[in-house]
């Protein structure tokens, strides 16, 4: 439905925040931004350029319009979900002032309604509530009918929200969060980590596993010995940097050959990994190709497994396929260049799933959970009909 | 639109990294040259430019202009020779037009280009290079750091104000493929990578044995130095402004590398330094079929990561990858008992029968695969129909082709564009058909061959395809198209077909590392890989010395019978078998035996053929030619060996009158003084009393006894006459 507002004058702004869009797809494509956390906040700040300059009549116009954005973007690099992840989330922010905002004229208007825009499932009390209202599809179509009833009295029914500064306020405070999400962390993990412990990590290059360690060091004046997984092949290079860092800061360290892992986890306190994504079902994404191995080892010898994540990696997605989740890198980096026809097929995996079986917590910027949580945290901040952006609700 | 680029590459780049980087280089220009300047992908590049040839089901271009948007160029300009309006049509119509493309891009025409020089001299003339700039080649798949070889560049330079090239290199393994194309020899300086000198040597399957001659004043003050031939040049080069105007100086510099680097490194005058950037990442040109397959299967072998086809560099594209490097893009229709094998990328609404097997293979858009068919290591362009029960093994089907059932198309075949070939054709090994009548043209009358053959002022040129019926099939249509390089000498034409072929003859393409250190006496080659020189030693003393021999006798021969045939100047066919004698190593006793076996061939020839009377053939040769041996014996025992040389073979040459040959040889050296009276006398005494040849020395005898007489009398006389001696008889 073209706005009636977009008028000739619009179409400069339209274009300026195109060029920024496709830039930062290409850029997407091109793998040249590599952290998780630098996309999580310029997806943020794409999001927040593309609110303003976007045009609606509607506010379920503009939750379309982020919707297809998050869905280019999620395709134009499907092993990268935090850009989906903090779009969905000022997705729920938009949609939670919205029912607010409906909730409202409702009242005013003093309609009766049984339920709000679209089922919540935040409790197992409305999983039971669901099949019911399947069965009863006849009372539902009304109830649809009634609700673009509603629809239509709300378009015409001038909204007192300003939803462009809801979602901008979304943002920013997301952006907030994002920024200060390793302080959270750091809050819980001081706790969790004893004197003299021994402790593994096989994930170098996260950030967060860095500034959580180096932080228990300063805070509490504990000594703690961590040791580092080499990460052969992709890692090598950053595990050493890692260990470097941790040195410079009175930790003792020890790098390892990740074959070593077995061998020496029954002396391992506790395993720390990063984590690149965290699905619905306590699952994880891990950043380095030998993390599901240490996981699987660590569960052996009954050692926790602590995943250290920010919010917004926390995705509502469910793992069903694994392979199509985890991503294959270069072949150069394990063996050296051979004729095509004469060498072997190399599989290098850069990223790992590890299965919510096998680690104990997550830490999070928001508390510890258990993976069996996570759903439930999940719901909190997306909303289900935001799952699956690309297709129509 | 530069503004509004500015303003976003500002707010999105957050990481202070890139900004800084952005503002450092700010106008970063790049040169594409879009032509490779050969012929090797005929007949298809009749049609459509090599550059826009798909590779994984995109164009070769887009991987160049790919590789340039990460290196952050902000102006990029592409040479465009043949074919230029279908680059340009193509490039305004790509995503690099688009305001949001990374940089601006614009096409220049260059019709009369023929080579590197000249596009180079063309851009020289318009003036549009403002500061440094990658020169680059079209066809590159690459996924090397810029940044680095950038930075290395920039130190470079800044520790070196004569530096006006970079070169990247990329390391290869001692069996790789991309590497036989162009092979040359690097010398490095060992502590900042200076190249020193720059090398072709021959490919591995020409005869010619290679050797590197390098002046030694080019190794002065150079510490430690070191040769290399493992390098894969990838045609990424970063250059100063300087370097398009050294190629106007040198109007008549060619090739970027074997004219201009090697002209800059040897010249004393210009005195300019060219350093070579040596890394690890993946780098490669497509040059020929054979590189196109390796690389095809490289790049869905994940070799150039992050450049991945399901990266989808091209905007229409929806590939996503399964273990085992298969990619699929979205709205493939896979029979349910069809085999998709490893190494495979299907382009999308591809519909595949039932019991098709495909492996190692790139199959492009909309194509319809039927029933039961095998597809092994073979690249099926868009559009492409192939009927059930087909056969297809190391081949390139081009767009729109129609195979119909039951074809069985051999390795290396090569079908064109449109090509239709009807049911039960089989199309033997190395075919290529062409869906058009593709018009021959003459390298030599270019100078340098060209991409393409439709030049309308070559009308007149011959059509070599007809209508070839005896591969398509009656209900088909398809040109074959052979190789115009026929006329060339042997050699070159094997070396051709070697390059051409598409199929996996893969032992005799392998350049081998023990030529070129059977050569280098003088310096010693270090190798990065130990197995090469382990290799090398063995080969050298095992059973180089007795084939060397017998290699030189033939080329020897050869030589000495074109220069005939050619009718070239002495110094030049001495030349040439100095420069055989010294690569291969031999005595000049094995020159001497050559030239005297080609010689006599060429004796036999003309008497055979009745042009010449025997005593005419033998003066007309030996009188011309005979001369050679003065530069092939230097003292009294070599003359003599000459003239047993000259004997045995007369004798197993098989003429009617070998004594009349032998004679008329004799006296025709000693009338023009490459032999005198002495030496003959000498060797005669030694040669008369052995019965052997007593047949071919009939003559002879009578003449050295009437030689002898006159000698006498002569010394008799000789206060009067000396020159007589020669004109008397």
């Amino acid at each position: 439905m073209p706005s009636s507002a977009t008028s000739s004058a619009a179409t400069s702004t339209n274009n300026d925040i195109n060029v920024s869009i496709e830039y930062f797809i290409a850029r997407l494509k091109r793998r040249q931004i590599d952290d998780t956390y630098a996309m999580a906040l310029e997806t943020l700040q794409l999001l927040k350029r593309f609110i303003s300059a976007a045009r609606w009549n509607h506010v379920t116009e503009l939750i379309e319009q982020i919707r297809q954005l998050a869905d280019r973007l999620e395709k134009a690099q499907p092993a990268a979900f935090c850009c989906g992840n903090v779009i969905r989330r000022v997705l729920a922010v938009i949609r939670d002032e919205l029912e607010e905002d409906l909730r409202d004229t409702m009242v005013t208007t003093a309609a009766t309604t049984n339920t709000v825009a679209e089922p919540m499932i935040s409790s197992m009390f409305n999983l039971l509530q669901k099949p019911e209202h399947q069965q009863q599809q006849q009372q539902q179509t009304q109830e649809q009918q009634q609700q673009q009833q509603q629809h239509k009295l709300q378009r015409n029914h001038k909204s007192k929200t300003d939803f462009r500064q809801v979602a901008i306020q979304g943002i920013k405070d997301l952006i907030d969060e994002i920024t200060n999400i390793d302080d959270g962390i750091q809050q819980i993990a001081i706790d969790l980590i004893h004197d003299h412990e021994i402790l593994l990590t096989p994930t170098p290059e996260s950030k967060t596993v860095l500034k959580f360690l180096i932080k228990t060091r300063e805070r509490s004046n504990r000594t703690f010995t961590v040791l580092v997984t080499e990460g052969f092949p992709n890692n090598t290079s950053k595990a050493h940097e890692f260990a470097k860092k941790l040195a410079q800061h009175n930790i003792e360290t020890i790098i390892i050959p990740d074959s070593a892992v077995f061998a020496l986890m029954s002396r391992v306190g506790k395993v720390i990994i990063g984590t690149k994504a965290v699905f619905i079902n306590g699952g994880t994404i891990a950043s380095a190709s030998g993390v599901s191995l240490v996981c699987e080892c660590a569960r052996e010898f009954k050692t926790p497994v602590f995943a250290v994540a920010g919010l917004y990696k926390l995705s509502p997605l469910y793992p069903f396929d694994v392979e199509k989740l985890v991503e294959f890198g270069g072949s150069k980096k394990v063996l050296p260049h051979m004729d095509p026809h004469k060498r072997l097929d190399i599989i290098n995996p850069i990223t790992a799933y590890v299965p919510p079986e096998n680690i104990d917590i997550y830490i999070t910027n928001i508390g510890g959970f258990a993976p069996s949580f996570i759903y439930r945290i999940a719901w909190d901040n997306y909303k289900q009909v935001d799952v699956n952006v690309g297709q129509a609700p | 639109m530069a503004g509004k680029k500015g303003k976003s590459g500002g707010k999105s780049a957050q990481n202070g990294l890139s900004k800084g980087e952005m503002a450092q280089d700010d106008r970063l220009q790049a040169i594409v040259l879009t032509d490779s300047f050969e012929t090797r992908f005929m007949p298809l590049t009749s049609v459509k430019p090599k550059c826009l040839l798909p590779l994984a089901n995109v164009p070769l271009i887009e991987y160049t202009l790919e590789f340039l948007a990460t290196a952050n160029a902000k102006e990029v300009l592409l040479v465009c020779s043949s074919h230029a309006t279908q680059i340009n049509e193509y490039i305004e119509q790509s995503k690099w037009n688009l305001p949001w493309s990374p940089f601006k891009v614009a096409t220049i025409m260059s019709p009369e280009a023929r080579s590197v020089g000249d596009a180079m001299r063309d851009l020289d003339n318009r003036g549009v290079i403002t500061g440094d700039f990658i020169l680059i080649s079209g066809d590159v798949i690459t996924n090397v750091e810029f940044d680095k070889l950038y930075d290395f560049h920039k130190k470079m330079r800044a520790k070196d104000k004569d530096h006006i090239l970079t070169m990247c290199l990329s390391k290869a393994s001692q069996y790789h493929r991309t590497r036989s194309f162009e092979p040359a020899a690097f010398i490095l300086d060992k502590a900042d990578d200076r190249c020193l000198y720059y090398q072709k040597i021959p490919t591995a399957f020409s005869r010619e044995k290679s050797a590197l001659e390098i002046d030694p004043e080019l190794l002065e003050n150079v510490e430690e130095f070191t040769i290399r031939n493992d390098l894969i040049d990838c045609r990424i080069d970063i250059c100063s402004p300087l370097v398009p105007a050294i190629f106007q100086e040198n109007f008549d510099y060619q090739m970027l590398r074997s004219d201009f680097v090697k002209g800059i490194l040897s010249s004393d005058l210009l005195s300019k330094h060219v350093y070579a950037y040596i890394t690890d990442e993946h780098a490669a040109r497509v040059e020929s079929w054979q590189t196109y397959d390796s690389i095809s299967q490289d790049f869905i072998g994940r070799w150039c990561f992050p450049l991945t086809l399901d990266a989808n560099i091209m905007s229409d594209q929806t590939y996503s990858y399964e273990s085992g490097h298969v990619y699929k893009e979205k709205d493939v229709v896979l029979a349910q008992s069809c085999k998709i094998g490893r190494c495979t990328a299907i382009g999308s609404r591809t519909r595949i029968g039932e019991g098709t097997t495909i492996e190692n293979s790139v199959i492009g858009r909309n194509c319809q695969i039927g029933e039961n068919i095998r597809i092994q290591n073979s690249y099926i362009w868009d559009n492409a129909v192939i009927g059930n029960k087909s056969i297809i093994d190391h081949c390139i089907v081009a767009n729109n082709a129609v195979l119909g059932q039951n074809v069985t198309l051999d390795d290396g075949c090569v079908i064109g564009f449109d090509v239709r070939i009807d049911d039960n054709m089989e199309v033997p090994s190395g075919t290529r058909i062409s869906g058009t009548p593709v018009k021959s043209m003459h390298p030599q009358d270019f100078g340098m061959s060209d991409d393409e053959s439709s030049d309308s002022e070559k009308e007149d040129d011959k059509i070599i395809g007809s209508l070839a019926v005896t591969l398509v099939g009656s209900q088909g249509l398809g040109y074959k198209y052979e190789s115009d390089l026929s006329d060339m000498d042997e050699e070159a034409v094997d070396m051709d077909k070697v390059a051409n072929d598409l199929s996996n003859r893969l032992e005799e393409a392998c350049l081998s590392d023990d030529s070129i250190s059977s050569a280098t006496t003088r310096t010693r080659k270090k190798r990065t890989m130990s197995a090469n020189s382990a290799y090398t030693d063995r080969e050298e003393n095992a059973s180089d010395l007795e084939e060397e021999e017998e290699d030189f006798q033939v080329e020897g021969i050869a030589t000495v019978k074109r220069a005939i045939e050619n009718n070239h100047d002495l110094d030049t066919a001495l030349l040439e078998l100095n420069t055989l004698r010294m690569s291969m190593n031999v005595t000049y006793h094995e020159v001497r035996d050559a030239t005297v076996i080609a010689l006599l061939r060429r004796v036999h020839h003309f008497i055979a053929t009745q042009t010449l009377g025997c005593k005419e053939a033998v003066t007309k040769v030996f009188g011309q030619w005979g001369l050679l041996f003065r530069r092939q014996a230097f003292d009294p025992e070599e003359y003599i060996d000459l003239m047993d040389i000259l004997m045995n073979r007369t004798s197993e040459q098989g003429f009617e009158k070998p004594d009349l040959v032998l004679f008329s040889a004799l006296n025709t050296l000693y009338d023009n003084d490459i032999l005198d009276e002495d030496l003959i006398y000498r060797w005669w005494d030694a040669v008369s009393q052995d019965p052997a040849f007593d047949e071919v020395k009939r003559l002879t005898a009578k003449w050295v006894e009437w030689l002898k007489e006159a000698d006498e009398e002569s010394t008799e006389e000789s206060s009067e006459d000396e020159e007589d001696t020669s004109e008397e008889e």
